[in-house]
């Protein structure tokens, strides 16, 4: 037995800490969470950040502002598109260069379709977080089809590196938005399949229902953006109150929760894919004829300043504070991570909660760590 | 049959033999058909490599194990540690002693008296699967304490309470086709159901329905997967078991599963017995050996357990509980009273 | 508790509405690709492993000022050639180094070529670059990153010295090497 009590590291006390990570198959990459637990009831969560740093915002400091763009892809690696779009629209910002009418429409369609991969990943890892695998599968395809409009668009299918300070690299290929318009077409009767898995399942609500809830006055405390934000019952959406490319011009709106908990988050998230799927359908209506590309210097150099600018990604906002000393290369890139900032509410929204659900929270924050730790 | 010896020893161990063979490759592909169906529901194809279609893929596992390396962790309990993969193991196999898996036959003519295709009957059956299966238990909870692992001991505690809680309804949904049998005997059940001339799930679908959830939580099957919710607590209690021991507790798990769904066949699908055995114009049914139909009824069971799988969430631990103790056992206890009220209505038990 | 949802409740629709979701599944067309035997075919732009036309290079060295993690290196010396009686000075290119280990497929050195057409590319449909070696198997200079030695090209591609050309893996509507405009 002597043996035994050695191995014990707090003999005494009744409350245990366990490293949840980086390595545990439910923390979405190498998030790790030092809780401390009374049973199974977490007395505290502290999340342990940086195991996939890599140094992205100093990286930017040496590149080119278009060279820039292929490391924005693997910040927030399951969003490229919107993580170049809030990049180019700073510096095209800076610079004073407008987008013409059509990249801005082809961004808005990448940047939506984007959102929709986004949320169908986060669907099904958080339905295999809460135990149910199948989702997961059924979700992966739909995404397996947004990938494929993305490689036949720019040739790249995750890291799509697929827009320039000035407009749009390439035009869009032959048929290409009859493809996606049969797409979107579609896809409102598969999200209705996932929904009849989920929402009305009485483990699903027993589940979700009044975990980690967040209300109203404290998400906008703890700064919290995107669904996290709007399942409390904020209407606030960038796409809405700073519009930029061309979301003035189309009609949508920001679904939003009454009760901040978890499974007001699922709801508000599968009501923005459907909206995502309205704004698709407008824009490909809309697409105007012309260039994609605006009269931009081969070499882009913005003049001496700097400038904020976010976009409503599929996390939340996500901005990039530029300073140009008027080179070649940014002085400072600092960027306004969605995933970084949400994360930060994990303890308040599992303290007192039951490991089990600290699992949910992780998933419903919806966080990637390669934008949390850059 | 004319040496005693033969009947006394030779058949047993014969019948123990080929029990315990055709028990450990059922579970072994079981564990294909589930990855089959699984990847069937989930739009793929799942296992397809090893012989054609897949179907070696259960022994190459088996192989596989065998030849990995088998880890004890330093601070592991050693003892206990090795220990609990066979205490799981063991009382899962001896169950399938009194299961019987068929009515009298001579395997198609082969021998001159027809023999019971099972191993015994013995008089307190059900309540030998209820005890026996019980002891499973120690498997979990000593494994998981014996690993020396935080992950582990919490599924080993789950694992504990939600077997204790589960035992409680089951057992009483249990008595209520009891007492519409009379017996306690395996055997006698499905006599039961003969003489009566239906099954029990008509009578007993709410007693079925308490058994089945029971079922499922017992073998730590999702939505009941706790023990080893893979997304909280990595593996469970076999967090850090490895090679041939880890493969115990799956083959356990397998086992457990065939148990619950044979039990379940025998106590309110009829055992053997087709649909409706007392109706003369479905007798043409009959041409389907008793065994065939036991093994369809079990399989359909099977097939369930692995469909609850490829659908429902998790519950949380104390959703499972409350499930448990505020659910199940009041509708068990006033689903006893009615069947007790019943039974006595139609002229006591036989 | 309303009545429909006790109702819902004790007949267990809403766990029957799921399970009807998995069971219909069960019987729809598979989405798996069984790869080795089955190669989907990439999209025309799709970027893939490397092609690269000597004679087409004029030496600029923009892809490797373009290049954001500067793997391509460029290495090159005048020499005087007549030229009509004139003598003019040429760059000829010495090294054309690229290290596909560390490389990133972004396109943008493709994109910043400056010949027509361009004399790097991606758009090969070749996207099988895995190697036992990366040092070694996965750097390459100029010969091999014209003749392709120890790449495994996608059924049908030719590597860039027996006709590859952008947009044009298979070499096959552009038959001999074309005139290098510029």
């Amino acid at each position: 037995m002597g043996n035994l009590e050695a191995t014990r590291p707090f003999p005494d006390s009744e409350e245990m800490e366990i490293s949840f990570g980086p390595q545990h198959p439910a923390t979405h990459g190498v998030l790790r969470v030092m809780v401390r637990v009374d049973g199974e009831k977490i007395v505290d969560a502290k999340p342990i950040i940086g195991y996939l740093h890599r140094g992205t915002e100093k990286i930017f400091e040496r590149e080119t502002y278009n060279g820039t763009i292929p490391h924005t892809d693997r910040m927030d690696y399951t969003a490229a598109a919107t993580n170049n779009q809030a990049l180019v629209g700073a510096v095209e910002r800076m610079m004073g260069v407008t987008v013409p009418p059509r990249a801005a429409y082809i961004r808005m369609i990448l940047a939506e379709l984007q959102r929709i991969a986004s949320h169908t990943i986060w669907l099904g890892t958080h339905a295999l977080d809460i135990g149910a695998q199948t989702p997961f599968f059924y979700t992966f395809q739909e995404r397996e089809t947004i990938l494929d409009l993305y490689e036949e668009y720019c040739g790249a299918r995750l890291t799509l590196n697929c827009m320039r300070v000035g407009g749009q690299p390439f035009d869009l290929p032959e048929g290409w938005t009859g493809r996606c318009g049969a797409f979107v077409d579609q896809l409102p009767a598969r999200i209705a399949e996932w929904e009849r898995l989920l929402t009305n399942n009485r483990i699903w609500k027993l589940r979700t229902i009044g975990v980690g809830v967040i209300s109203a006055a404290n998400a906008i405390e703890w700064g919290l953006t995107g669904p996290p934000l709007r399942g409390s019952g904020v209407k606030w959406d960038i796409r809405k109150v700073f519009p930029y490319d061309r979301y003035d011009e189309v009609d949508f709106e920001i679904p939003i929760g009454a009760n901040g908990d978890t499974y007001d988050r699922y709801l508000v998230r599968m009501e923005e894919m459907r909206q995502s799927v309205r704004i698709i359908k407008q824009c490909l209506a809309k697409l105007p004829d012309g260039p994609v590309m605006a009269k931009v210097p081969k070499v882009i150099k913005p003049p001496k300043g700097e400038f904020y600018f976010s976009v409503e990604g599929p996390k939340g906002e996500l901005g990039f504070y530029a300073v140009s000393d008027g080179t070649t290369n940014p002085y400072r890139l600092h960027v306004r991570p969605a995933c970084f900032i949400n994360l930060q509410a994990l303890p308040e929204l599992v303290r007192g909660h039951l490991i089990a659900d600290m699992v949910a929270v992780i998933g419903t924050l919806d966080i990637v760590l390669g934008e949390i730790d850059r | 049959m004319g040496n005693p010896w033969i009947a006394f020893l030779v058949v047993p161990l014969v019948k123990i033999v080929v029990i315990l063979l055709v028990v450990i490759l059922m579970a072994a592909y079981l564990s294909y058909f589930e990855r089959k169906i699984l990847a069937y529901m989930q739009i793929r194809i799942g296992p397809n490599r090893v012989g054609p279609r897949g179907w070696l893929q259960p022994i190459a596992d088996a192989l596989k194990l065998f030849v990995k390396e088998d880890i004890i962790p330093s601070r592991a309990e050693k003892f206990v540690y090795i220990v609990a993969p066979a205490l799981i193991t063991a009382p899962a196999l001896v169950v399938f002693s009194v299961i019987p898996f068929g009515a009298d036959t001579t395997f198609f003519g082969l021998l001159k008296q027809p023999i019971p295709p099972y191993l015994t009957d013995i008089n307190i059956g059900i309540l030998f699967i209820l005890g026996v299966s019980s002891v499973g238990v120690y498997g979990v909870i000593l494994g998981g304490w014996a690993s020396n692992n935080k992950f582990s001991l919490m599924g080993g505690l789950r694992s504990a309470a939600q077997l204790v809680s589960y035992e409680v309804p089951m057992g009483f949904s249990v008595i209520a086709v009891l007492l519409m049998a009379g017996s306690l005997s395996m055997v006698k059940f499905v006599e039961a159901q003969k003489q009566a001339g239906v099954w029990f799930i008509f009578p007993g679908i709410v007693a079925f329905f308490i058994y089945f959830v029971c079922g499922i939580a017992e073998t730590n099957r999702n939505p009941f997967d706790l023990p080893e919710a893979e997304s909280e607590l990595v593996a469970g209690f076999h967090t850090e078991y490895s090679g041939m021991k880890w493969a115990f507790y799956f083959l356990a798990e397998y086992a457990n599963m065939v148990v619950i769904s044979s039990v379940a066949t025998v106590l309110v699908l009829g055992g053997w017995l087709r649909p409706f055995p007392n109706v003369a114009a479905l007798a043409f049914l009959d041409v389907i050996p008793p065994f065939i139909w036991f093994a369809a009824k079990v399989g359909f069971f099977l097939f369930c357990y692995i469909w609850f799988r490829g659908t429902f969430p998790r519950y949380r631990f104390d959703q499972l509980m409350a499930l448990g103790w505020k659910v199940l056992l009041p509708v068990s206890l006033a689903n006893l009273l009615v069947v007790a009220l019943g039974v006595l209505l139609m002229g006591g038990a036989r | 508790m309303s009545l429909w949802g006790f109702l819902t409740s004790v007949f267990q629709i809403d766990l029957a509405q799921g399970l009807s979701v998995t069971g219909k599944f069960f019987f729809h067309r598979k989405a798996t690709i069984q790869y080795p035997e089955v190669r989907p075919e990439p999209a025309g732009r799709f970027r893939g492993m490397f092609g690269f036309s000597e004679e087409r290079c004029i030496v600029c060295h923009i892809c490797a000022k373009a290049c954001p993690i500067d793997i391509i290196h460029i290495a090159d010396h005048f020499e005087e050639v007549e030229v009509d009686g004139k003598k003019k000075k040429k760059k000829i290119l010495d090294r054309y180094d690229l290290d596909v280990k560390r490389c990133m497929f972004c396109g943008l050195c493709e994109e910043a070529c400056p010949t027509e057409p361009v004399a790097i590319w991606l758009t090969t449909k070749s996207y099988e670059t895995a190697a036992y070696e990366r040092n070694e198997q996965l750097y390459f200079d100029k010969e091999r990153l014209q003749n392709w030695e120890g790449v495994k090209p996608y059924p049908g591609v030719v590597p860039p010295n027996m006709g590859q050309m952008p947009n044009d893996p298979t070499g096959a509507s552009s038959a001999g090497p074309e005139e290098q405009k510029r």
